[in-house]
This record gives structure tokens, sequence and C-alpha cells, in this order.
């Protein structure tokens, strides 16, 4: 299939002898949004960091683009150029500024001219209001800041799918709304987003899809909006009473 | 006042014997720190490595080293090598160069099992997620450590080094019981006949306390430096 981008199979992930995930199958398709949901310890965190391996799957298969980057001998890095993830606590280069920040890897890895890697950075960061900034450093920037910076460092790579590991987590609630309006506008250009997070109002009303996520397993698996519409499982009933 | 006197006469009538034990002083010293943090580097390198047995290695080094007084170690070179059938060279253009080797490689010995911990333990202060941003982004595990890692590892590192710098310069005194003719050995020699123990050991104290203040603030001085580059 070739909308098919990430296809998981049977994923499991053990930590020593704790069960994290339990056998997880799911697709993303090309321009999807996808939220994942669930009580914390729920394994959230851990499946998106499996996508990009930076957890090492116990046994399973994650398909990019129809090969299996969980097999040996493959290129990780070059395949985790094209997977772009935003880090609950930022992580921004705290040794560059936030021009150097966004120019390095695309400098770096793909050898692009520091020039035109420069016009691009600051061509994004007009787009999320940030252009002032570029001589900053992380530690002069707020947390909302840092994640707009964050989200456009990822970008820069020019992804075929963003991953969000908990992306307004780590704010003050008033920067919450400027860093998922970029997220919002994001989809809005068809990037594909895999968003864990606990915004249901971002889960419910941009993702075009929800994966509830509890114990390590995937209780239920559909549309936005028939998810939160029409609960199914006792698990996702109680989870939405507390947190809607 | 008669003791300030003492010390006065002490050494204004053999500031040579001082002077030479001061330049031994800071050739060992600083011979040690720059062996030290070359070697350093490298059995923390082998300290993190991911193969197996140079991490062993590097692991038992760093524990016995630390474990064992400093002592021990330098007689253990000075006395017991050559009765292994390894004795250092002479250089017949440097004076004393065999002792000077054996006191150099004792204490470089010693000081890199230190400075090792010390790197490892700058690298191992840099958020991990650093580390993962960078790997997630694309970079080898080998690049993210040049390029992102390394970086602040450094500013964490530096003022350690600095330290190690002023205890190697205080702990170099032990080479005078290998007839290394460094600032505590001239002392003795100048007690040795003046008589005036308490003054001698006064102005040598004074001396070591000159250098290691001068170097802890020529590294402050550096330290913000750096952090105004940044």
């Amino acid at each position: 299939m070739k909308d098919e981008l990430l296809v998981v199979q049977h994923l499991n992930k053990s930590f020593r002898r704790l069960e994290v995930l339990h056998d997880i199958s799911t697709v993303f398709r090309r321009n999807e949004v996808v939220s994942i949901i669930g009580p914390s310890g729920g394994g959230k965190s851990t499946f998106l960091r499996c996508l990009n391996l930076l957890e090492t799957p116990t046994s399973g298969q994650i398909f990019f683009n129809g090969v299996d980057i969980c097999g040996k001998k493959q290129d990780l890095d070059r395949h985790r150029q094209k997977i772009g993830m935003v880090f609950q606590q930022f992580n921004l280069f705290n040794n560059m500024n936030v021009m150097n920040n966004l120019t390095v890897a695309p400098v770096k890895i793909k050898g692009m001219d520091k020039a035109a890697a420069e016009a691009k950075a600051v061509e994004l960061l007009e787009r999320v209001g940030l252009a002032d900034r570029s001589d900053a450093y992380p530690s002069q920037l707020s947390g909302g800041q840092k994640q707009r910076i964050a989200i456009v460092r990822a970008l820069m790579m020019e992804p075929e799918v963003m991953l969000f590991d908990e992306p307004t987590s780590a704010l003050d609630p008033e920067m919450i709304g400027e860093v998922l309006d970029v997220m919002k506008r994001l989809a809005e250009t068809g990037m594909t987003m895999i968003v864990v997070t606990h915004e249901m109002r971002f889960a419910r009303e941009v993702s075009d899809r929800s994966i509830f996520l509890d114990g390590g397993r995937i209780e239920e698996d559909k549309p936005s909006r028939e998810l939160f519409a029409k609960p199914e499982s006792p698990r996702l009933i109680s989870f939405l009473d507390k947190v809607l | 006042m008669k003791f300030f006197a003492d010390m006065w006469f002490v050494f204004a009538r053999y500031n040579r014997f001082f002077t030479e034990g001061v330049r031994n002083t800071l050739i060992i010293a600083a011979a040690t720190v720059l062996f030290g943090t070359i070697f350093g580097t490298l059995m923390a390198m082998m300290r993190m490595s991911r193969v197996k047995p140079l991490k062993l290695i590097a692991l038992a080094y760093i524990e016995f080293i630390r474990g064992t007084p400093l002592m021990v170690q330098l007689m253990f070179i000075f006395y017991g090598l050559p009765m292994l059938g390894i004795t250092f060279p002479d250089v017949s253009w440097i004076p004393n160069f065999s002792r000077f080797a054996a006191g150099i490689v004792a204490m470089s010995m010693n000081s890199c099992a230190y400075v090792a911990e010390l790197i490892r333990s700058g690298i191992q202060a840099v958020d991990s997620g650093q580390m993962e941003a960078a790997r997630s982004i694309g970079f080898s595990h080998t690049q993210a450590m040049t390029n992102v890692v390394l970086p602040q590892a450094v500013r964490n590192i530096l003022p350690a080094l600095g330290n190690e710098f002023v205890t190697v310069i205080k702990e170099s005194s032990i080479v005078s019981v290998i007839g290394i003719a460094d600032l505590m050995f001239r002392t003795n020699d100048v007690i040795a006949v003046t008589y005036r123990t308490l003054a001698c050991l006064a102005v040598a104290a004074m001396i070591y306390f000159v250098m290691t203040f001068g170097s802890s603030r020529l590294i402050a001085l550096m330290e913000r430096k750096m952090s105004h580059e940044r």
C-alpha cells in the first residue's frame, strides 16, 4: 500500500521483566494525524519512542515505507532523518544558538549549503513567529518558544512523519496554546503526525484518529470523533470520565 | 616576630634552593597534567566503550589506581620495575632523566585514573535528552558526541581538570622520596643545613600555596571567559 507510511506489527517491549507494550499492531497512513492517549504509565511514550527506535522493541516489526527498520543492518540514522521528533523537554542543543540548532543537522548530515539552510530556517522561524530570536540561546527562551523552535528544528530535515512526545506537558498553561496552534497549522499542511498527548481537545478536534493505550495494549483505535462520542471499552469510558 | 625573621632569613639566603625546587615541581606537575589528560581521555573512552574487554580493563585500572596509595605506585615504578628488568634510560643532556621519567610516569598513571573519572562524569552530566534529540534527527553516535554532547561536557570538565592540576602540584611533593629535587626535597636540604625546621617548612608551605592559589585563580579566570563566549 503506497499510503501506508508506518506499519507496526505485533510490537512487544519489555524492560527486564516488566512488559510495557503488548502485541501492538496498527497502521499510520500518509497525511494522517493520530493522537495517542491514555493514562500515565500506559506505554504511550515508549510506543512513540519505538517508532524511531530510540527504544529497541523486544519483538515485532516496524515497516517505514515498506522497509522493516527493526531488521539488522538497517541504516537507522538514515531512517531517522525522515522521522522528526519533538520531545516533552524540548531538548534543544544547549551549546548552540537558535540558528545553529536549526541548521546543524541539514548542513552536517545532508550536506546542505549553509546559506541555503539559514534562508530556510528564517522562513520557518517566521512561520512560527520567532524570526527575531535566531541569535538567542535556548536558556534565554521561554518553554513555548523552545518547543516551537524544536518543531522547526525537526521540520528543517523535511521529515515524512513527525512524532510528538507530550509536547505541551512541560509548558506553563499560557504557553500551551501557542504550541498547539503551530501543531494545528502543521496538520493543515498535510504533515503526517503521531502525537502522544494529554490535550483531549487537540485529540478530538485536530487528529483524524485516536489510539487509546492502557496497560501496554491498544484498547481502542478508531476515528477521533467516534472514539470520543461513543467510547466502548470500560477503561476508556472511565479514563474519559476523569479527564474531560 | 623572630619566627618571621627566621623565615625571611631562610628564604633570602637559600632562595636558589627553593627556586630550583619550584622549577622541578612545576616540571613534574605540568608533565603529569599533560600526560594525565591525554591518557585519562583515552582511559575514559575505554571506560565508556561498548567493547566489553576494553571497558573491563579500564574499570580495573581505574579502581586499582584509585584504591592504592600513590606512594606505593611511585615506589613500585622506581624500585620495583628495575627488579623486573625494566629500566628508564639515562639521557646524557638531561640530568637525572631516569628519576624524572619514573616520577612523571608514576604521577601520570595515577592522575590519569582520576582524570578518566572526571571526564566520564562530565559527559554523563550532560542531559541524556541532548543525545536523544541528536540521534532522533539523524546524527550518528559519533556525530552526536562531537557536535552536541562533548562541547557541553567540556564546560563541566574544565573546572574539574583545573582542580586536578592543583591537586597534582600538592601531591607531587611525594616524588622527593625517590630523589627528585623538587620543592619538598630542596626544603629538606635547607632544613639539614640550617636546623630551622619550622621556618623552612613555613616557607615551603607559602610557596606551595602561592602556586596552587595562583593556578586556581587563573583557572577561574579562564572559566569566566568561557562562560562569556557562549
